[in-house]
């Protein structure tokens, strides 16, 4: 019984001194380096092809082996990690505001937005995802506001991809682009905005988290991005899409990181990963996996796809992402008021 | 005295508390099996050997390792000095014993990164020392640590509580040591104790989740355990990922609970 | 199980000191300062401060969700884990010791597994979540009901194992007696067994309360998380991290801190009042 126990004990710490010798994660070496990615949840799958194609390209290019880390979270969620520690050398968001918010912690020194396309890499739509068939017959924002629809949309306080749907959905009724609400008038806009509220059943942290409920049966429309849809029905999902008539057109950024890049040594490899991500080659991949390019060429190649919006307007339309975060998103915003208020709700 | 069901009532409880059981706690372990082989053995393996999944399977349990060394050690002399010592805030230190038992994984994670996050109390520190602690694994093997701390200790009391102390003072007496005292008079009667709150400190670091996921950010191949690869398969509409790692975690974990099972019954007999 | 803390009686010298202090570096890096951190942060803008995040209506509903569900599953472990216990020390029957390794396994299941594990058997997309939302109307996932039966998996070793040992070391004379004076099984359980029972039922109950206030990895998978539905608090303290609302985090997390601390205690009382009464 004592050998035994002595055998026990000798087992575990050699165990121990094993582990302990030997580290599990890969330091910079000669001819490797590690580069670190925070992303957003949609486009996963298509960083997941185009990296290994950057990893053959830099090879070739300099000897070197790069080894990427990855983290997908809502773009909120992803911006304030960075921000909380998270060293990710490059950070692909949805939107501006997500990296202003690191630029003004004084991480990114650089100005990100100066290039061809002001810092934008892929762009998308705020659309309909809806069960196959459209057995319910949706068509355009008005058809929300319908009795017992169960819709589904992120939580703007962790999701990126929750404020583009707010803003879309805003914005179009603003415009006067959704049937029976008044164009330019903040309170008609801000009613059917509570009305749209008031039917949602599910509110997840992630664009990606969202569509996956939608997937197991939960809701009868997912509001997402058109990028998520795509993405959702080539890994064999049969929901449909359905585009309104006016929706607004998603920007996402992306931007080096200075001051991971600058204490990891990694700014080479991070600045040219980033211009890797605006050729043609990078940006087909972009396409195949549901979003819409800013590089012109591919764009034109891949419109069908990618059917044309009747109204389709930007940020600019609220003034940019100061105002719409003052104005919309703040604690006495718009959407924290509809949210307070939501019709018929015994909370 | 165990006796076979008499009553009509007697049965219809057992039958109930078997059903319970089944229905609880069989029921939802049989369809995550159902689910991780609805695809045959052959995708099984696929991602059985898919290298994301290795490589966070090996950060689980090397952390487990760590936080059961440390555990070991730590948690046994914190059981001794509450037992054999006598000071001010004795009972104090016994409360605060429990309260990582009950405290929800996010928020010790959420306290991590207080201390040690970009903005935290001990970041200026962290920088001149240049430690990374949130978002890399030191973060995440202190977030374990704290959670699985009551096992340990709490395991280790009742023993201590019991040990013959006669046999100490004879042993002081004969001219032993306090290192011949420790391993040759008291060790032997901790032993069982010890490996039992190890094996229950390694089961509960190898399932930790929500604490890992906040102070590690879930970073994949740097701060991804088992538990957030499963979660990012999810989310990936891997499922099958999903199930099989599920069910090899839940495996290692049952593995070692019976295992110390097994050892308590041995060394009760 | 009655640990006298008071057999200390070393006299202070160089080798207490060199368990002492390790000891309490431990226990105070390691609990103290987080718990003392997280006070700090939550009060960082006053009482009133912590109180206006509380009594947000979308926290007031968190934390009640998390109460009342955390409240029923006790209720309901309490009872399933009385008579499972009971079956397990006073009956003899095949596969029983299978039953008493299952007892353990949800100690041993990662509380994420245990998420995923329900949403397969009962999610929307499977024959029996189909069949219970149509024909019952009884939504489990993304719903209350998969809550409470996420924490009644979690916690439903704790009050079995409490129980046992004392239900084994009953004085069986007692019962006896009870027999010979011709109790049936039920009436000598109402009026010997459980009166003896009570302490110990009422700490395994404490126990699991306190260890399902706090469960985040099984509740995030199976409840989802809807504002005023299905966010119970753990999963709003990960919303309120993750949207950088930090006092809101913190004071949340400090009521959570607060009920099982308080829970425990009073737990530990009963203990401690039961083992001077023996």
């Amino acid at each position: 019984m004592k050998n035994k126990n002595k055998l026990i004990l000798t087992i575990i710490a050699l165990s121990l001194i094993l582990t302990a010798c030997s580290t599990p994660d890969e330091n910079d070496s000669e001819d490797q380096t590690t580069l670190i990615l925070g992303a957003y949840t949609t486009p996963r799958e298509a960083y997941g092809e185009i990296i290994p194609l950057f990893q053959a390209y830099w090879l070739a290019r300099t000897g070197e082996t790069v080894v990427f880390e990855e983290s997908y979270l809502g773009s909120g969620a992803q911006s304030r990690a960075v921000v909380e520690g998270f060293e990710a050398d490059v950070v692909a968001l949805s939107l501006e505001a997500d990296v202003n918010r690191i630029q003004n912690t004084g991480l990114i020194t650089h100005d990100w937005k100066a290039n061809d396309t002001g810092g934008i890499v892929t762009t998308s739509i705020v659309a309909f995802a809806v069960r196959e068939g459209n057995p319910l017959g949706i068509a355009d924002w008005d058809d929300l506001t319908r009795a017992d629809l169960e819709i589904l949309t992120p939580n703007p306080n962790t999701s990126g991809g929750a404020m583009w749907n707010i803003l879309a959905l805003y914005g179009a009724a603003l415009r006067g682009q959704v049937a029976g609400v008044p164009g330019d008038d903040p309170e008609a806009a801000s009613n059917f905005l509570r009305e749209v509220l008031s039917n949602v059943s599910v509110m997840d942290k992630a664009a990606r988290d969202s569509i996956l409920n939608f997937e197991m049966g939960i809701g009868d429309l997912a509001i997402t991005y058109e990028n998520e849809i795509l993405v959702g029905r080539a890994s064999g999902q049969t929901y449909e899409r359905v585009i309104p008539s006016s929706t607004i057109l998603i920007e996402n950024p992306i931007a080096v990181v200075d001051a991971s890049v600058d204490k990891h040594g990694t700014r080479e490899v991070a600045e040219a990963f980033v211009a890797f991500l605006f050729t043609p080659e990078a940006q087909e991949i972009f396409a195949q996996h549901g979003l819409r390019i800013v590089n012109e060429d591919v764009a034109i190649a891949s419109v069908g796809e990618y059917p044309a919006v009747d109204d389709l307007f930007t940020v600019a339309y609220f003034g940019g992402w100061a105002n719409i975060m003052t104005e919309i998103f703040s604690e006495s915003g718009v959407y924290n008021n509809a949210m307070l208020n939501l019709p018929g709700d015994a909370q | 005295m165990t006796t076979k069901p008499r009553t009509l009532r007697a049965w219809a409880l057992l039958f109930l508390v078997l059903l319970y059981v089944g229905f609880l706690i069989l029921a939802p372990i049989g369809a995550l099996l159902r689910g991780a082989f609805r695809e045959g053995l052959s995708a099984v393996w696929e991602s059985l050997s898919a290298t994301p999944f290795l490589q966070s399977l090996w950060l689980s349990v090397w952390i487990a390792l760590l936080v059961v060394l440390v555990q070991a050690v730590l948690g046994s002399i914190t059981a001794w000095v509450l037992i054999r010592h006598d000071f001010i805030g004795k009972s104090l230190l016994n409360s605060l014993l429990d309260i990582p038992f009950a405290v929800s994984p996010v928020v010790v994670g959420y306290m991590l990164l207080l201390l040690f996050g970009r903005n935290g109390i001990l970041s200026p520190l962290l920088e001149r020392l240049e430690i990374q602690v949130a978002f890399a694994v030191p973060g995440m093997f202190l977030a374990t640590l704290f959670v699985s701390l009551p096992f340990m200790v709490r395991e280790m009391l009742p023993v201590v509580a019991q040990l013959d102390r006669s046999q100490e003072f004879a042993a002081a007496t004969l001219g032993a040591g306090s290192w011949t005292r420790f391993w040759k008079v008291i060790f032997p009667h901790i032993k069982t104790a010890l490996i039992y709150g190890m094996t229950l400190t390694f089961a509960r670091a190898l399932g930790e989740f929500g604490a890992v996921l906040v102070i590690g950010g879930g970073v994949q191949g740097r701060t991804e355990t088992a538990t957030l690869y499963i979660f990012r398969s999810l989310d990936e509409r891997q499922n099958i990922d999903a199930y099989v790692g599920a069910v090899v975690l839940g495996c290692l974990s049952i593995g070692i609970v019976l295992l110390a099972d097994a050892l308590k019954r041995r060394s009760t007999k | 199980m009655d640990l006298t803390l008071s057999q200390g009686r070393r006299k202070s010298g160089f080798s207490t000191w060199f368990l002492r202090i390790p000891a309490f570096l431990y226990i105070g890096s390691m609990i103290l300062i987080p718990v003392l951190v997280i006070l700090q942060d939550g009060l960082r803008e006053g009482l009133s401060g912590l109180i206006h995040q509380i009594t947000l209506p979308i926290a007031r509903y968190a934390i009640g969700l998390t109460l009342w569900t955390s409240a029923l599953m006790t209720l309901i472990n309490t009872i399933m884990g009385l008579a499972t216990a009971y079956v397990l020390v006073r009956y003899d029957f095949p596969g029983k010791r299978i039953l008493n390794a299952i007892i353990d396994l949800p100690l041993a299941i990662p509380s994420l597994v245990t998420g995923v594990m329900l949403v397969m058997l009962y999610g929307p997309q499977t024959a029996l979540g189909a069949f219970l939302a149509e024909k019952l109307s009884l939504q489990i996932i993304f719903a209350s009901p998969g809550i409470i039966l996420a924490l009644l998996f979690i916690s439903f070793p704790f009050v079995v194992r409490t129980i046992q040992p004392v239900l084994q070391n009953l004085d069986f004379a007692q019962e006896q007696a009870a027999h010979t004076l011709g109790a049936g099984e039920w009436t000598t359980f109402r009026r010997v067994v459980l009166p003896a029972l009570a302490p110990a039922l009422l700490n395994g109950a404490l126990l699991s309360f306190s260890r399902a206030i706090g469960e985040f990895g099984a509740v995030v998978v199976v409840a989802g998380n809807i504002p005023f539905k299905t966010q119970t608090a753990a999963v709003y303290v990960l919303g309120a991290v993750e949207s950088d609302n930090r006092l809101g985090a913190s004071a949340i997390s400090i009521v959570l801190l607060a009920a099982s601390t308080v829970t425990m205690l009073i737990a530990h009382r009963l203990q401690k009042s039961w083992s001077r009464s023996q």
